[in-house]
């Protein structure tokens, strides 16, 4: 099925903006459950200078700068999208959560390797008793991976509140633990930080939800949460809605947590007080 | 004692009293007292001039220090930010023999350490393989991901490295710590060597000391082949500001390379170049001698928090436009936790040993070495594994048995944080000291530039020595000191200097457009301020001996005038600077026992907590005037701090003060005078003298506005005494005396203070000078046609040329001085205008960046 996301997201100045200069990770990227069809990014006013590349992450970012003064700054992605609608694997079918900790540690073959990166401690996401201690009743032992972390993410879903104006991006993860609020970005960053306190590898995700199907997040751009079981590959969980991505969910970028990933993130001289908005649609294609 | 006697028996004269500590290493005399071949130069000279000898020597050595401002800043010592450079007067002497064994085993481990880089942000087979612990490099917040795959002339990650080096008892050398990003201290060996060789000249020649030069020459040519492709590349050196504890060393080292010293606010990326902005325009960059911690270089892609960087610098590098030494990510080596497997990386890199050990190291991460930690952590000293961790070094030896459980469990819990190293024992050197010579602890610092495939090792060091024989640790933050290090050779080294000699001959050049834009705006101000406290100096010195006249007509006027001054400036305690809805102008009151008294003069000039007291404008140009430290010869920087010290003094006791005030503002305005003199006097007259001077004539011409203002009042015509005191306060009494004797009257005054372009005290003055200033400023702004600022001065220019001091003191119907009034508000606002364009259009850059995020 082909999705149309249309992104836009607008910096509104309250004194003029001299220089902007911009990083955006606002490319989705195929993989195995989707297929970039088209991608088009457009920034008003017209930047100097525009690169697109790849970064550490295999992530397409483009790197830009305005350097004519202004007071409005537009940037529209405009992506379309292939997503195969695979089920995911039966949960009982995974390994022991044990045995892909074990796995990843000895490091064999590139794909471990790099999903070793994972387990690490990132800016973001901090590891430590108290997080694991909240993971463990999910991580009984010999328990296969995918279903124990499905009943985190169950658990996730259900122990905090959706609450925009809780957190901001910099809130740390023991926090958001301690009051139980917060948006999709804590949620994702709370179950990394639960996985990895365990030692499993675990990315945070950047994307899209399909509008209008009662999803939580989808009015701006999304994120969740990815383990590693090897044989089966990055295994998707999204803690805000209760799923395993499927049909609903369009992969942006993938990283250690968000600021691997920021959809838009700038440094800008001048500009006195900023508003900001955001506005995310996925449609099917027409 | 005989000649021979010397010779052949050599012995360190009794009278240094000198006896090496036992259980360490000497480094001059060996445990039975013999003084080791090396050495023997130096012991014959200190025995030759014993300690008064050495003493005089050393004074001209101390001078040297002096002249040359060799400062080392201390952090958190709010009182003094820097603190004269200490240096020993006995140099550390290395043989050479023992000195090839330490270069080879320094160019193996820089080599070994680049090469390590060079895995880590590319291919990481050193992680893949096992050989180096994945979680020290890929959890480390120096690994730094957007610099990975960056195109790096000749694969170097490491351009200039350092190791600090230290000997045990047995003799041998051990590195204690490696410096891989921006190491410090090249810079003070040099200048620990011009003092040495200035102060021992006789012994320096005789013992064929090895110069330092060459080494500088080889670090110059390694930087130039950075940018292979420019004919005459431009290089500068990035410094985090004045406030960095080695800003000195980065301010040497840029002049004596003969590099552009530059902070992040004064770079700037433009189409994926960097440019250097300065007064002519943008300047293309090729090398970038980085002196400031790579995760601070780009708040776009590394730390976003930084306000010392250059957004977009990353994206610069990647596309191979612009050299950054060292690169970018070399900082994440510069912990204690790779040590621990340099043995054996570099078996398997180099294939062969390590020439010189390491201090023995174990990362708590690995489960074995935890287990011996745990058994021996008594004899460890216990670090963290990478810089974020922040908690100092603790030492196994000192903690009690529920320290030492405590700190078991912390590392049981968080294991790959911590890093455990043995204790280290350090060799002792002779330091002298009050005529004698005691022994102190050494660390030696070594330092090697990359030339070609190799690296070139400086044939010294800066040696440091602890604060006691107690204390293992160097620190000049802690009270520590340095030598000069010589390293002999077996013949006399050609002389070679770089402050000699240059690559190639140099076009003449007079132009000096390439100011940095933060200079000028830093010279700009420096001058508001000079110009700000000297007219406050002149005023507080008017009041002063008015304060004990009786409370005739006359000098109460005056004090009523110098009051309203201070007060219109801002001075005073507790005064709002606005004056409209003062009801003490009235003129009756002025008649009054004005309300200013000794208490509140004497807080005015020299209260520590008053904010506006003159000693706290003394401390906005000592701010100011250090931004710009080395744009500042030596001897006007000294005047300064002598002006700062003064103002710094305890105040005598009570009958005195007052004479010791009087006393203060007279030397406090020779002082000035000086400064000013030599701050222009030997600057070239480029953008920097004249963003100098349009500071002090922005800031005089305001002052005497407001003196205008404040001092006369609007309220009818202005009786002899004010005019008397404005005059005096304005500096124009004896000016106006040649003119007019003694008859005062108010439209004399005006027209001398407002409106005459000869008295260089005079708003006119300062207008005209601004105005000629102005046209001479490089058009940075050639589309936006005939610039504002020049009509904005000509207007003014034009006002004060058609006004007449008759008509401006004219009293309306309610009695008042309207037209004067008038007049003055729109000179200030005007000037006002001029200075805030002056900044946008040439010092935009001060308006500090910020940071975008979207979701």
């Amino acid at each position: 099925m082909i999705l149309t996301a249309t992104h836009t997201t607008t910096y509104l100045y309250g004194s003029p903006v001299s220089i902007c200069h911009t990083q955006v990770h606002l490319a989705p990227r195929t993989g195995p459950h989707q297929r970039v069809v088209s991608h088009e990014l457009e920034v008003r006013p017209e930047p100097a200078s525009l690169l697109t590349r790849q970064d550490y992450f295999g992530n397409e970012f483009t790197y830009f700068c305005i350097h004519e003064p202004h007071r409005t700054l537009t940037v529209t992605a405009l992506s379309q999208v292939d997503l195969h609608t695979e089920e995911p694997p039966h949960e009982g079918l995974t390994p022991a959560w044990e045995k892909v900790r074990d796995d990843v540690h000895g490091a064999n073959g590139d794909e471990t390797f790099r999903a070793l990166e994972f387990t690490f401690r990132s800016p973001l996401v901090k590891v430590g008793p108290e997080l694991a201690a909240y993971a463990a009743p999910s991580f009984v032992a010999e328990r296969p991976i995918a279903e124990a972390t499905f009943d985190l993410c169950h658990r996730i879903f259900l122990d905090f509140r959706y609450d925009k104006r809780a957190t901001t991006i910099s809130t740390p993860v023991d926090e958001v633990l301690k009051s139980r609020r917060g948006v999709c970005q804590d949620f994702a960053h709370l179950m990394i930080a639960c996985l990895r306190s365990l030692g499993l590898p675990a990315r945070y995700v950047s994307g899209y939800l399909r509008s209008g199907k009662d999803s939580i997040g989808a009015e701006a751009s999304h994120a969740w949460c990815s383990v590693f079981c090897p044989g089966f590959g990055w295994l998707d969980f999204d803690p805000t809605n209760n799923v395993m991505p499927r049909q609903n969910h369009l992969t942006i970028a993938y990283g250690r947590d968000y600021l691997d990933v920021a959809p838009v993130n700038g440094v800008a001289i001048g500009g006195g007080e900023q508003m900001i908005t955001v506005s995310v649609e996925v449609l099917p294609a027409a | 004692m005989s000649q021979s006697a010397t010779e052949s028996d050599p012995r360190l004269s009794t009278l240094w009293q000198y006896r090496p500590a036992r259980g360490f290493h000497d480094e001059m005399m060996t445990a039975a007292g013999e003084i080791r071949p090396q050495w023997r130069g130096l012991v014959d000279l200190l025995n030759q001039i014993g300690p008064e000898g050495l003493n005089l020597r050393w004074q001209e050595g101390r001078r040297l220090i002096h002249d040359n401002g060799v400062t080392y800043n201390v952090y958190g010592d709010p009182q003094s930010t820097d603190r004269p450079w200490p240096l020993d007067p006995v140099p550390m002497i290395m043989d050479r023999a023992e000195w090839a064994g330490i270069e080879t085993a320094i160019i193996q481990r820089a080599t070994l350490l680049n090469q390590m880089l060079a895995d880590f942000y590319g291919p990481q087979q050193l992680l893949r393989a096992g050989k180096f612990p994945p979680q020290l490099v890929l959890e480390h917040p120096g690994f730094l991901r957007a610099c990975c795959g960056a195109p790096l002339p000749g694969g170097i990650y490491i351009h200039s490295y350092s190791a600090d080096i230290a000997r045990a008892p047995d003799g041998h050398w051990w590195v204690l710590a490696d410096r891989t990003q921006a190491p410090s201290g090249a810079g003070y060996a040099l200048e620990n060597r011009l003092v040495s060789g200035r102060v021992l000249p006789d012994l320096f020649r005789s013992e064929n000391v090895r110069r330092l030069a060459p080494f500088f020459q080889s670090y110059r040519d390694m930087l130039r082949g950075l940018a292979p492709k420019r004919e005459n590349p431009r290089i500068v050196v990035l410094t985090p500001g004045p406030y960095n504890e080695t800003y000195f060393e980065h301010a040497f080292l840029a002049r004596y390379l003969g590099y552009t010293l530059i902070e992040g606010g004064d770079l700037t990326v433009r189409d994926n170049h960097v440019y250097m902005k300065t007064l002519g325009g943008l300047l293309p960059v090729d090398v970038i001698v980085r002196r400031q911690d790579d995760s601070y270089c780009d708040p776009l892609e590394l730390r976003s928090d930084s306000m010392l960087g250059v957004a977009g610098l990353v994206e610069a590098v990647q596309a191979g436009n612009v050299a950054v030494a060292n690169a970018l990510g070399s900082g994440l080596l510069e912990s204690a936790a790779p040590a621990a497997f340099l043995p054996i990386l570099s078996k398997h890199i180099l294939g062969e040993e390590l020439k010189m050990p390491n201090i023995a190291t174990w990362w708590c991460g690995e489960p074995a070495s935890r287990e011996w930690v745990a058994d021996h952590l008594t004899n460890l000293v216990i670090k963290p594994a990478s810089p974020n961790l922040d908690f100092e070094a603790i030492f196994g030896p000192k903690l009690s048995l529920r320290e030492r459980e405590g700190l078991l469990a912390r590392i049981k819990a968080d294991p790959g944080a911590f890093v455990a190293q043995e204790q280290v024992s350090l060799s002792t050197v002779p330091v002298a000291r009050e005529g004698l010579l005691h022994n102190r602890h050494l660390v030696l610092r070594v330092f090697a530039v990359a030339s070609g495939e190799t690296y070139v090792v400086m044939p010294g060091g800066l040696s440091r020595i602890t604060a006691s024989l107690d204390s293992l640790v160097v620190s000049m933050q802690y009270g520590g000191g340095s030598k000069d290090t010589w390293v002999l050779a077996d013949a006399a080294a050609p002389p070679f200097s770089l402050l000699r000699r240059t690559a190639g001959p140099l076009p003449v050049s007079r132009a000096t457009f390439d100011l940095p834009s933060r200079m000028a705006d830093n010279l700009y101000w420096l001058g508001r301020y000079l110009e700000r406290f000297e007219s406050s100096v002149r005023t507080v010195r008017a009041v002063l001996p008015r304060l004990y006249q009786d409370a005739d007509p006359v000098s109460s006027a005056a004090l009523s005038v110098c009051r309203q001054v201070l007060r219109g400036a801002g001075y005073l305690r507790g005064k709002p600077e606005k004056d409209k809805d003062e009801p003490e102008r009235s003129p009756e009151r002025s008649s009054d026992r004005p309300q200013i008294g000794e208490a509140e003069v004497l807080a005015l000039v020299a209260d520590r907590e008053e904010r506006r007291s003159l000693r706290s404008g003394v401390g906005q140009i000592r701010h100011v005037a250090w931004l710009l430290r080395d744009r500042i010869s030596a001897d006007a920087w000294r005047v300064l701090k002598h002006l700062d010290q003064q103002f710094t003094g305890t105040p005598p006791p009570e009958p005195l003060r007052v004479s010791w005030a009087q006393d203060l503002l007279d030397r406090a305005v020779i002082s000035l005078s000086a400064f000013s003199g030599l701050a222009t006097e030997n600057m070239t007259r480029g953008h920097g003298w004249r963003f100098l001077d349009m500071g002090r004539r922005m800031e005089r011409g305001l002052q005497t506005v407001r003196l205008i203002r404040d001092g006369l009042g609007f309220d009818g015509l202005p009786g002899d005494p004010e005019l008397a005191a404005v005059l005096e306060i304005a500096d124009s009494t004896l000016t106006y005396r040649s003119r007019y004797l003694n008859s005062i009257q108010a439209d004399l005054v005006v027209d001398l203070l407002l409106l005459d372009e000869g008295n260089p005290r005079s708003a006119a003055f300062q207008i005209s000078k601004l105005r000629k200033h102005v046209d001479r400023l490089p058009e940075s702004h050639p589309a936006s046609g005939h610039p504002k600022e020049a009509r904005l001065a000509l207007s003014m220019l034009t006002q004060i040329q058609l006004a007449e001091a008759s008509e401006l003191i004219r009293v309306d119907k309610e009695g008042r001085l309207a037209d004067l009034e008038q007049f003055t508000a729109s000179l200030t606002a005007e000037l006002a205008m001029l200075s805030e364009i002056l900044s946008r259009v040439y010092f935009t850059h001060a308006v500090k960046s910020r940071q975008l995020t979207g979701q």
